[in-house]
């Protein structure tokens, strides 16, 4: 179980996170919010990559807030919302870059980590990727191999930062069935941020609608997606409707500027 | 790996006959051999080491910097080095061993000095490649004062040809100072290469993937500066080979660092053993190193630039 209490963070004077708690028992928790709401940047800070000047994260009941890199890198795997990678490495060796954090840094990886990300890459259903550059991929490639990085690190909690940006309708919907299928398969727990409250109702078990640094509401996804928390996070008006058994939000309202 | 060793190792042991004076093994009198010991195994031990370090503190910046172009010098060292040993030449007599520790304790200040200012301007990579180029500008313009001071006929030639390098006259116990802080830099670089690679990424996913990104930075930036340091105090200053050899290792093997790291540290010391077996067969008195290097290293970088067009994806 994934447990943030009171969480604050700011830039100088400017504060990004007031006091932001949550708990994420199982499955696929989704932040929700808009713009600048501070989603990417309490990610960062579950992931390591940000210090919090208050609060706590707990996961499984051990306090993660201030271990060492290393070994919070062994509990909790983090992929980026821009791919960052500039060199040609193929897909094979970013996934085996996952193992970082079980490999002694002057030996690398050993025969075992080469196995277990072969194994992942199966698994994503992307192994005739391997020995691709990963700099020659599509969007939607690129995303399953971070996702295939982030598995092959093997923690408890997966943070994956809009996992769907700049990824077209059909890639969106592979890449979080491949999310909710490893969750589910096995029984990791992933926090991910998303602006499509659509796909938090097909591929999410729990919402957290964040606004300016707080969590607004949060529950399972068809109790916290109401209509009045979507006007309340975004200013507009949208209706709920159930279509062949799912349901969608839809925005019926032009929307001012 | 192997064969790449193998290919050092021949030009290793031909660069030993080849020069001036070409030996065969087998007619060789007591001069000769005394030539080939004491002269020029000497001097291409000095050659191995320096074109090691060099492209590997080339290959250690390009990861660090997820730049193509970066070299050893991108932090200000070589422009340090080339102060010190232009400030040595031109305040005091002539001493071989005061320029080389000129040359090697500038470089390391320079690199300092880098680190501190950048600090002032932001944390981040951005902030290091700025304040290297700030402290860089600085020591060139040093530099430039000193040649404008040095007596024309004396000191400002040895300035001059300090700053285009050459390994002339090495004998070992030249060597003495220079191979410790080079033997560290290179089995240094030489063993981080995995956290290379995970350094590459960004600091942002290395963080993630659990390194500590400060202190490996650091920590690699030391050695990078150590060896260069050292390298080009032995010499002056030698351009190209840093920045090339990781390209042509990267033809060979990929970017993977495990593989590309050691392979770039042997066509380094290949390539410069190259030059320099030129820089002194060519004319009967000995051709600048740097002459050399720029003329072949330009050349091929372009080359590979042009074959691998379309895999150099570079995002920013």
């Amino acid at each position: 179980m994934l447990r943030i209490e009171d969480l604050s963070f700011s830039y100088g004077n400017r504060e990004i996170l007031s006091g932001v708690s949550l708990k994420l028992k199982k499955g696929v928790g989704c932040l929700l919010g808009p713009n600048g709401a501070g989603k990417s940047t309490l990610l960062k800070i579950i992931a390591g990559i940000l210090k919090p000047q208050r609060g706590r994260i707990l996961l499984n009941g051990e306090d993660v807030t201030n271990l060492e890199l290393k070994e919070r890198a062994k509990l909790i795997s983090y992929s980026p919302q821009e791919f960052s990678i500039n060199f040609p490495y193929t897909v094979f060796e970013v996934v085996l870059m996952g193992r970082n954090p079980h490999v002694n840094f002057l030996e690398g990886p050993k025969r075992e980590d080469e196995k277990i990300a072969l194994k992942t890459l199966k698994l994503l259903g992307i192994e005739s990727l391997a020995n691709k550059p990963f700099t020659s991929l599509s969007g939607g490639q690129k995303r399953l191999v971070l996702i295939a990085r982030a598995l092959a690190q093997e923690g408890v909690l997966m943070v994956l930062d809009e996992p769907t940006a700049f990824l077209d309708f059909r890639n969106q919907l592979v890449v979080l069935s491949a999310i909710e299928r490893i969750s589910r398969r096995f029984d990791k727990l992933v926090l991910l941020s998303l602006h499509d409250p659509n796909m938090a109702f097909f591929f999410c078990d729990e919402v957290f609608l964040m606004k300016d640094g707080k969590i607004i509401a949060n529950g399972k996804v068809e109790e916290a997606i109401t209509e009045e928390n979507l006007a309340k996070l975004y200013g507009i008006k949208a209706r709920l409707v159930d279509v062949c058994g799912k349901r969608i939000a839809l925005p019926v309202e032009e929307v001012m500027l | 790996m192997n064969k790449f060793l193998l290919v050092f190792f021949s030009v290793f042991v031909t660069s030993l006959f080849v020069g001036r004076l070409l030996f065969m093994p087998w007619e060789m009198d007591e001069l000769d051999r005394s030539i080939l010991f004491d002269v020029r195994l000497p001097r291409i031990v000095a050659v191995s080491l320096a074109g090691a370090s060099l492209a590997l503190s080339g290959v250690t910046f390009q990861n660090l910097f997820r730049n193509y172009l970066a070299g050893p010098s991108i932090l200000g060292v070589t422009s340090g080095s080339a102060f010190g040993a232009a400030f040595a030449i031109l305040s005091f007599p002539y001493n071989p061993y005061l320029i080389q520790t000129f040359a090697f304790v500038f470089g390391i200040i320079a690199v300092s000095l880098a680190y501190k200012l950048s600090k002032l301007v932001g944390e981040g990579l951005l902030s290091l490649i700025l304040a290297g180029m700030v402290v860089s500008a600085f020591f060139s313009a040093l530099v430039g004062l000193t040649k404008y001071l040095a007596d024309p006929y004396n000191k400002l030639p040895a300035i001059v040809f300090w700053l285009l390098g050459s390994f002339a006259g090495i004998r070992w116990e030249d060597l003495k100072f220079a191979l410790l802080p080079m033997l560290v830099g290179v089995v240094g670089m030489l063993s981080l290469r995995w956290v290379f690679n995970v350094l590459s990424l960004g600091d942002e996913d290395a963080k993630a993937l659990g390194v500590n990104v400060r202190k490996f930075r650091a920590l690699a930036i030391v050695l990078a500066t150590l060896a260069t340091s050292a390298s080009t105090s032995l010499s002056g200053v030698v351009a190209w080979v840093g920045v090339v050899s990781p390209h042509i290792a990267r033809l060979l093997v990929g970017v993977d660092n495990r593989r590309l790291v050691p392979t770039t540290a042997i066509v380094g010391a290949s390539l410069l053993l190259i030059c320099d077996d030129v820089a002194r067969s060519l004319t009967s008195s000995e051709l600048p190193l740097s002459v050399i290097t720029n003329f072949i290293g330009a050349p091929i970088l372009f080359a590979i630039l042009v074959k691998r067009r379309g895999v150099y994806h570079v995002a920013d």
